[in-house]
């Protein structure tokens, strides 16, 4: 099984791209789940569909499913404790439920443990796919995420809790499972925000290299440079974009990036398909590794 | 000049991440002081820039922002590790035991990490300077959420994690060993499950965490419930800001029953950046095919946005602010801005 983690600043286009990745991993024949993370799922508000921790189909052979830590927690506890009348025990008991919100990094690294229960590790209940596409936390709650599992590695030496930290770990680092996109705009925040993201995640992750996905890029063919105007009229708002667009380019050169171009529609379903039919990113798809 | 948040003492922004609540935050604390108001802005994690050219550090001290205006305007940045250890300090019985829990490793990571922690921390500083008496107006910025309602339930969540029942648990009696204390089979059974999930050395530390936590426990609930009242008061007015994005419009609806259902008033909803300054222009007589494109997408837009209005109702404003063309990290590019959010809002009714 193929993971790709979709991460970057709020508002960026994360859940956009996640979809739009997912598409095309379906369309190229690969089994595709979209995984959004939380306990309150935007697919189904932009879908008009409802979307539970058990995956359901959206559309052309791409599946969503919602996970959140304490779902992934309860899973994973179940699998390991083998038994329904000790795990009813431990969870339905109010006291263990704020606990378990207590320990740092758990939620974290259940949904992790989640996400990488494929092959080579086999855990739990067996997920039949292909691809995973995971519409990750923005920048800082991703980082946390990431560092879970290391975190409880180095300070979990004994138990199961700590050998299934350091597979979990493997998996994320391993070029020829996990693949890491990270959004941006155009604009100095988002920018910078990814930046800082890519430089924190590479000591996380040195193996994998993220590529950078250029959202609402404009379509280049159709620009012109500005007249003497209004310097809030339209094509000094072309220029200054363009200027962001060169100045990003240029930032994130010594990475792989890709462009997907603004999309002038309003509705996400349409804009997805639009963009679907549109992008490429160039290294492959989100079910190839082409390291 | 608007009458809006005429009445408001406090102003919470709320909204997801990257919606650009902490800039319209400024640009508010901004437009008040510009109005001869003494106004402070409580940011949460704001960006260096803005940071530095409001000359804000990391003390979480108010610092005046210089900016020639009627009023005042201040500026802070909320600092959860700094709060949280000043809140334990001032918590706990006896000063060594204070230290004992800052020392704790746990702690280091729980105080600031924890769900609700930043929340609570926001709130922290939000009480303190209320009580301080030394400002008109305060506008809160608040922590970045997944969700608006993250903020609403933090405090309450935060509480109800250290509640007595957790914390007895991890408690031994004087002299004895940690689970010894426990006589009932269930919960020194449940203990043993979560030990075997997460090993010895994890739940040692947890439960000298939780041995040591007892003494402020009582207080952090007495803070939550404080803060709920501050924020149910009819002086403080909260903004749900948001990006243009259908699917976030539907989120800002069911936020917008539920805050006005849990008795908080909702003044307004902003959808930041709605559109660029030039959309506001009259159309020119030659357009590119480009700029009609964009026109028509924009117009597309507007008019979601008043659908949106029709489904909300009345009761809130909703306002639309243009997106800016300079970045926003100067005293100066504040001021300017707060001049065209100025002119976003609603005009006074009897005007």
């Amino acid at each position: 099984m193929k993971i790709l983690f979709v991460s970057g600043k709020g508002g960026v286009g994360k859940s956009t791209v996640a979809a739009t990745l997912a598409l095309r991993a379906a369309r190229a024949g690969q089994r595709t789940l979209l995984v959004e993370l939380g306990n309150r799922s935007f697919f189904g508000l932009a879908f008009r569909k409802s979307f539970t921790s058990v995956p359901a189909p959206w559309r052309e052979g791409v599946d969503i499913a919602l996970w959140d830590g304490n779902s992934c927690l309860r899973e994973y506890a179940l699998h390991l404790l083998k038994s329904e009348t000790l795990y009813r025990l431990f969870f339905e008991n109010a006291v263990s439920r704020s606990l378990i919100q207590v320990a740092p990094g758990l939620a974290e690294l259940s949904i992790l443990g989640k996400i990488t229960s494929g092959p080579p590790r086999n855990v739990g209940p067996r997920l039949p796919y292909d691809t995973l596409v995971v519409d990750a936390f923005s920048s800082g709650h991703f980082l946390a995420l990431i560092r879970a599992p290391l975190g409880f590695a180095e300070a979990v030496r004994f138990g199961p809790m700590g050998s299934e930290s350091r597979d979990i770990v493997k998996i994320l680092r391993d070029p020829t499972i996990c693949r890491y996109c990270f959004v941006t705009l155009p604009e100095s925040l988002p920018v910078q925000e990814t930046a800082e993201l890519v430089a924190s995640f590479r000591e996380l992750v040195p193996d994998v290299p993220p590529e950078i996905c250029l959202n609402r890029w404009l379509p280049t063919a159709r620009v012109a440079t500005p007249d003497d105007g209004d310097r809030d009229d339209f094509m000094h708002d072309l220029a200054r974009r363009r200027a962001s667009e060169r100045e990003a380019e240029a930032r994130f050169a010594s990475l792989r990036t890709w462009v997907a171009p603004w999309i002038l529609e309003t509705d996400f379903e349409k804009t997805v398909l639009q963009l679907a039919g549109t992008v490429a990113p160039p290294h492959g798809d989100a079910g190839e590794v082409k390291p | 000049m608007s009458d809006f948040l005429k009445d408001a003492k406090i102003v919470v922004c709320m909204g997801t991440g990257g919606v650009g609540k902490t800039t319209i935050a400024a640009g508010l604390a901004a437009l008040f002081a510009r109005r001869g108001l003494k106004v402070l802005v409580l940011t949460v994690d704001p960006s260096k820039r803005l940071k530095q050219s409001l000359g804000l550090d990391e003390s979480g001290e108010p610092r005046r922002v210089e900016l020639a205006v009627p009023g005042e305007l201040w500026g802070a940045v909320v600092n959860p590790q700094k709060t949280f250890d000043d809140f334990v300090r001032r918590a706990a019985e006896r000063a060594p035991e204070a230290e004992k829990i800052l020392q704790n490793r746990l702690y280091r990571q729980l105080s600031t990490t924890l769900s609700g922690s930043q929340e609570f921390t926001a709130l922290e500083n939000l009480l303190a300077a209320e009580k301080s008496g030394r400002f008109d107006l305060i506008v809160l910025d608040t922590p970045p959420a997944h969700h608006a309602f993250e903020f609403l339930q933090a405090p309450h969540k935060l509480a109800s994690i250290f509640n007595e029942g957790v914390a007895k648990w991890f408690r031994a009696p004087e002299g004895r060993g940690l689970l010894s204390g426990l006589f009932q089979t269930g919960t020194k059974q449940t203990l043993k499950i979560l030990e075997s999930l997460t090993g010895a050395e994890f739940m040692g530390q947890l439960s000298e965490f939780f041995a040591q936590i007892h003494s402020w426990q009582g207080q952090l609930e007495s803070r939550a419930v404080e803060s709920q009242r501050l924020l149910v008061r009819p002086t403080t007015a909260f903004l749900l800001i948001t990006a243009f994005d259908e699917a976030k419009f539907q989120e800002g609806e069911v936020f917008a029953r539920e805050i006005r259902k849990g008795g908080y008033n909702l003044a307004g909803l902003v959808i930041n950046r709605a559109h660029p300054l030039w959309f506001q222009n009259e159309v020119a007589p030659l357009e590119t095919e480009l700029q009609r494109d964009f026109r028509q997408y924009y117009e597309a837009r507007r008019a979601k946005i008043g659908e949106l209005k029709r489904r909300l109702g009345t009761g809130f404003e909703v306002i639309e602010v243009p997106e800016q063309t300079v970045d926003i990290d100067s005293p100066a590019e504040i001021w300017e801005f707060s001049k065209k959010l100025e002119a976003a809002l609603p005009a006074r009714e009897d005007a």
